[in-house]
């Protein structure tokens, strides 16, 4: 042990990441793809939405032949989008630079948090192909578009700026990216690039999305929605969501104030009357009146224990944003033709201390697919607006969609799995402070409350679309019931007659009596099957009056109905194969 | 002897009662005895579960009215070879039932997807008319029961009228193997004949035979092949009535032979209640392996392994029947019933071999065992 202790190094944020890109979404080539695609978008989706622009966003993925790594393409992603631009000093910052956010811990429900992302996609194209990104951006301001060349400075996590020129660009404002990259493209899938984009198109109605992928056709999907969602404002923290740390940290915020001030003005939920309640905890009235930077460590620990003590109210749910009922049902259209779909959009609530909301979308598709009702459900899961596509197992939107007992629904169900049919799940939780698990934000921590306020959502969803598969299974109840009698009736008695030796006019009377029997039950599920169709009914003139949205199916369950409704006859006419009608009836109809 | 049932009349009622109900509109329901265990009654004095009050009945609805169509169906079938004295199997039958169907369009809404459909078909017309299936020719096939002894002498009298007599003795090494419904056989020993002995292994039945078992006692010994048949069942209960035998049940201690074996086979069981009268020989006693076979004669036994779902569950269902089972909850079965709470205390288990472990240059120790429990009486 003589040798000299080792010098220690700091590193910057850039060499961090670029050694641990699989932290960020780059561990595999297909999610390499992915997360490139995904960090453009979600950056021009916030950016307009920042700028008030309805966004019009396109993506291009090519196939530039075989990459210089084994087992992958080399591929150029083109992300282009109407939005407000960024000076060429926020590009470099944006596109080099770890770490440089506008909204990092701002509290708000935006995509993107932490400015992480899109830097990691230029070092990621940079470590593969050995350039950077090329970006032409305009503003308003601008008479001319900026072209550039961004690469990240690693080792001192800056952005470099190369080749700057000035171009022609046919629109008044927006900001284009190319990617240069080793990837491999899937296409549909856990990483496949089509889910993430109709993904992106279901939970963001306003948003008219045009791509092309490799050599197929331009598809555009165009908005169903002209309004922009409003983000809401970040609301002030809540003292019972903070660490000693962060509570310190935060004073400083505010200037030369009297701690009481700070108190009142940094956080949510305090007033003079919580500011009274914490004398009885051991916070002097002096220290309140002290200024936050004449108060000591010691004083600071006193008033935040004192705060963890005294009850408060829950944090405020104004900061969360909503897709709306009326939206999610024009978006759900989008993914395919559906016969019925239910959709719940809950209200904000509180869920580990932090304002959370979930809507979700629940639909059957017309197209059943080869395997129809063995299939599990197409299961879609967002945060913040953003598909998530990987490690859906241990996310708590999965869990709270296994919780949920199906069957009661009319959905088949494997014991704590999704259900099977030919059905979209669609879930999205918003919230300023989602918890992931991973820097790459892929999977949902699935605490109890969140799994429990999804879970709610579900079955509220469930027990809508319930009304409508009751009914189909009350047609089909009706339609076996009916056929049974006009089937089996007469072998019945038929059968009988030969044991007992009975005669013509016996089998006659015995089938009279059997068609009246029978024809009693088949009444009764008539009269379930209106109800069903009442209540089923109801519910579509219910969605309709929320979301002005009814199933875009053309051949759709509920025209199947009608017909089966229109068929049903009185108990007296039903007539049993190889049997005269009852005369007696028609008698007593005369008298 | 017992009482044919007259499978022919009874058909007859019970259509005629659906007829009528239906030309009056009425709902035709149909009601057979529920046979199962909360509807048995034991008592010593009959010495077989009994059915109880509990009835199930099957209304005509438009949900029974496929099963009550291939029932009648499938009855006729049944009616005719009963009339023409022919016997199938369940599987010959669905045959039929298929044929039946493909030369007559109008009854192809009763088509049998697969045997299974035909043979519930079956069970369900038995249930309606409480007869075994053997009473409508159905026959399975023949399982268990085959016995040797040189003393005894089985009469038969074929459906035709013929007569033959089966000499045990002149047999051979082959033995005789009694028919699933074996009543109406008699049964005769041209010398006294001292006890019969029922094995649970048709292995080790062979074995006791092989040695000259059945040569040196005047005895009577069959092999039960595991659960008892209706064969084994009907044959010993003929034994015990025609012969006035002591039978003895020679086999494993553990707690699926005392309630699936020896209860069956002493009491009936509760899925076949209205036939047990024929089917069970209360007079049965259980010879071992008894508990204390095993300090006795140093037997090698096991602990049941509570993880092999088969063992435990017939644990749980020792336990169960201690609670619930009219027969081992009667003070005359107490012996058996303590058998029961041993295995359930102690969880172990000892097979009926493991009486060749106690002297292993000796073949016929087991046989000297069996001979020296009979002899003092040491059995339950």
């Amino acid at each position: 042990m003589a040798k000299a202790l080792q010098e220690i190094t700091s590193a910057s944020s850039a060499e961090y990441f670029s050694k641990n890109l699989q932290q960020v979404g780059f561990s595999s080539y297909t999610k390499a793809l992915l997360t490139t695609i995904k960090e453009a978008v979600d950056n021009a989706l916030d950016a307009c939405e920042e700028a008030g622009i309805l966004p019009e966003v396109s993506v291009v993925v090519e196939r530039l032949g075989e990459a210089a790594a084994k087992g992958a393409d080399k591929i150029r992603v083109k992300v282009e989008d109407n939005g407000p631009g960024l000076s060429v000093d926020d590009v470099v910052k944006v596109f080099g630079e770890y770490l440089a956010s506008s909204k990092f811990g701002r509290g708000r429900c935006t995509r993107g948090q932490q400015g992480i992302g899109i830097s990691a996609v230029t070092t990621w194209a940079q470590l593969t192909n050995a350039r950077g990104v090329v970006v032409i951006t305009k503003t308003a301001k601008m008479r001319q578009a900026v072209q550039c060349l961004v690469e990240v400075d690693i080792k001192h996590n800056k952005g470099v700026l190369k080749d700057k020129k000035t171009v022609e660009w046919d629109r008044p404002n927006g900001l284009s990216c190319e990617f240069v990259i080793d990837a491999r493209i899937q296409l549909q899938g856990e990483g496949g690039v089509l889910v993430y984009l109709n993904g992106t198109s279901l939970v963001n109605p306003h948003l008219t999305l045009r791509y092309k992928i490799l050599d197929q056709e331009w598809v555009e999907m165009t908005r169903v929605s002209e309004e922009l969602p409003l983000i809401p404002p970040a609301t002030e923290p809540h003292p019972h969501t903070m660490k000693l740390g962060e509570f310190m940290a935060h004073s400083h915020l505010f200037g030369r104030v009297k701690v009481g001030a700070w108190l009142k003005k940094g956080f949510s939920r305090i007033s003079d009357g919580v500011l009274n309640e914490l004398a009885p905890h051991g916070v002097k009235k002096n220290i309140l009146e002290k200024s936050v930077d004449a108060a000591t460590e010691d004083d600071f620990k006193n008033v935040f224990s004192a705060l963890q003590k005294v009850k408060l109210m829950a944090p405020s749910t104004k900061s969360v944003l909503a897709i709306g009922e009326e939206s999610l049902a024009k978006s759900i259209q989008r993914v395919g033709a559906v016969d019925f779909f239910s959709v719940v959009s809950r209200k904000p609530t509180i869920c580990d201390f932090k304002p959370v909301l979930v809507e979700t979308a629940v639909a059957r598709l017309s197209d059943r697919g080869e395997k129809g009702e063995e299939e599990t459900v197409s299961l879609l899961r967002f945060a913040n607006r953003v598909p998530l596509q990987f490690d859906k197992a241990a996310c708590a939107m999965t869990k709270a969609v296994q919780s949920v007992n199906w069957r009661t629904y009319g959905l088949n169900q494997p014991k704590e799995s999704l259900p099977n049919g030919p059905y979209i799940i669609a879930i999205s939780v918003v919230s300023p402070f989602i918890k992931f698990k991973n820097a790459s934000k892929e999977t949902v921590d699935a605490s109890d409350e969140l799994v429990e306020e999804i879970r709610r959502a579900m079955i509220q969803a469930g027990q809508r679309l319930s009304k409508h598969i009751r009914r189909e299974e009350k047609e089909a109840d009706l339609e076996m019931k009916r056929r049974h009698i006009e089937q089996f009736g007469p072998i019945l008695v038929d059968g009988c007659c030969r044991i007992v030796k009975a005669g013509k006019g016996r089998r006659e009377k015995a089938l009279e009596g059997l068609a009246k029997l029978l024809g009693r039950e088949a009444h009764l599920a008539e009269k379930e099957l209106k109800e069903a169709v009442e209540h089923s009914e109801k519910a579509l003139a219910e969605l309709q009056e929320k979301t002005g949205i009814l199933p875009s199916s053309e051949d759709t369950e509920v025209g199947a109905t009608r017909r089966v409704t229109r068929r049903i006859m009185e108990p007296e006419q039903l007539s049993l194969t190889g049997m005269e009608q009852p005369k007696k009836a028609a008698k007593k109809k005369k008298r | 002897m017992t009482k044919r049932i007259d499978i022919k009349n009874l058909s007859v009622d019970m259509c005629e009662r659906l007829l009528r109900d239906l030309e009056r509109a009425k709902r035709p329901v149909l009601e057979a005895t529920k046979c199962t265990l909360d509807n048995s009654l034991y008592n010593p004095k009959v010495g077989y579960l009994t059915p109880g009050d509990k009835k199930v009945q099957t209304e005509l609805n438009v949900s029974s009215v496929q099963k009550m169509s291939r029932a009648i169906f499938i009855l006729e079938i049944l009616l005719r070879n009963l009339d023409v004295g022919a016997t199938n199997t369940k599987r010959e039958i669905y045959y039929i039932a298929k044929g039946e169907i493909k030369h007559n369009a109008a009854l192809k809404p009763l088509d049998f997807a697969d045997q299974n459909e035909s043979d519930e078909i079956i069970d369900f017309i038995c249930e309606m008319l409480e007869c075994y299936r053997e009473d409508v020719n159905c026959f399975a096939n023949d399982r268990g029961g085959q016995t040797y002894s040189q003393q005894l002498v089985v009469h038969e009298t074929m459906p035709d009228g013929t007569k033959a007599i089966i000499d045990l003795s002149r047999l051979g090494t082959a033995p005789f193997q009694p028919k699933n419904r074996p009543q109406d056989l008699k049964l005769r020993a041209k010398k006294k004949i001292d006890f019969c002995v029922i094995v649970e292994s048709e292995g080790t039945a062979n074995t006791l035979v092989n040695s000259g078992f059945t040569k040196r006692h005047s005895c009577i010994l069959l092999g039960a092949q595991g659960v008892p048949s209706n064969a084994v069942r009907g044959w010993t209960k003929l034994i015990q009535d025609q012969l006035d035998v002591p039978c003895y049940f020679f086999g494993d201690l553990d707690a699926y032979t005392m309630q699936n074996i020896f209860r069956t086979l002493k009491a009936g069981s509760a899925g076949s209640l209205i036939r047990n009268s024929d089917f069970s020989a209360p007079e049965v006693r259980f010879l071992g392996v008894l508990p204390e076979d095993i300090k006795k004669y140093d037997l090698p036994d096991y602990a049941v392994k509570e993880n092999d779902a088969s063992e435990s569950r017939a644990l749980k269902k020792a336990r169960d029947a201690l609670n619930n089972d009219p027969f081992f909850k009667d003070k005359r079965n107490k012996g058996v019933a303590d058998i029961l709470k041993w295995l359930i205390v102690h969880k172990r288990r000892c097979e009926q071999q493991a009486y060749f472990s106690v002297n292993p240059r000796d073949p016929l120790m087991p046989e000297k065992i069996i001979l020296d429990k009979i002899k003092n009486k040491n059995f339950v």
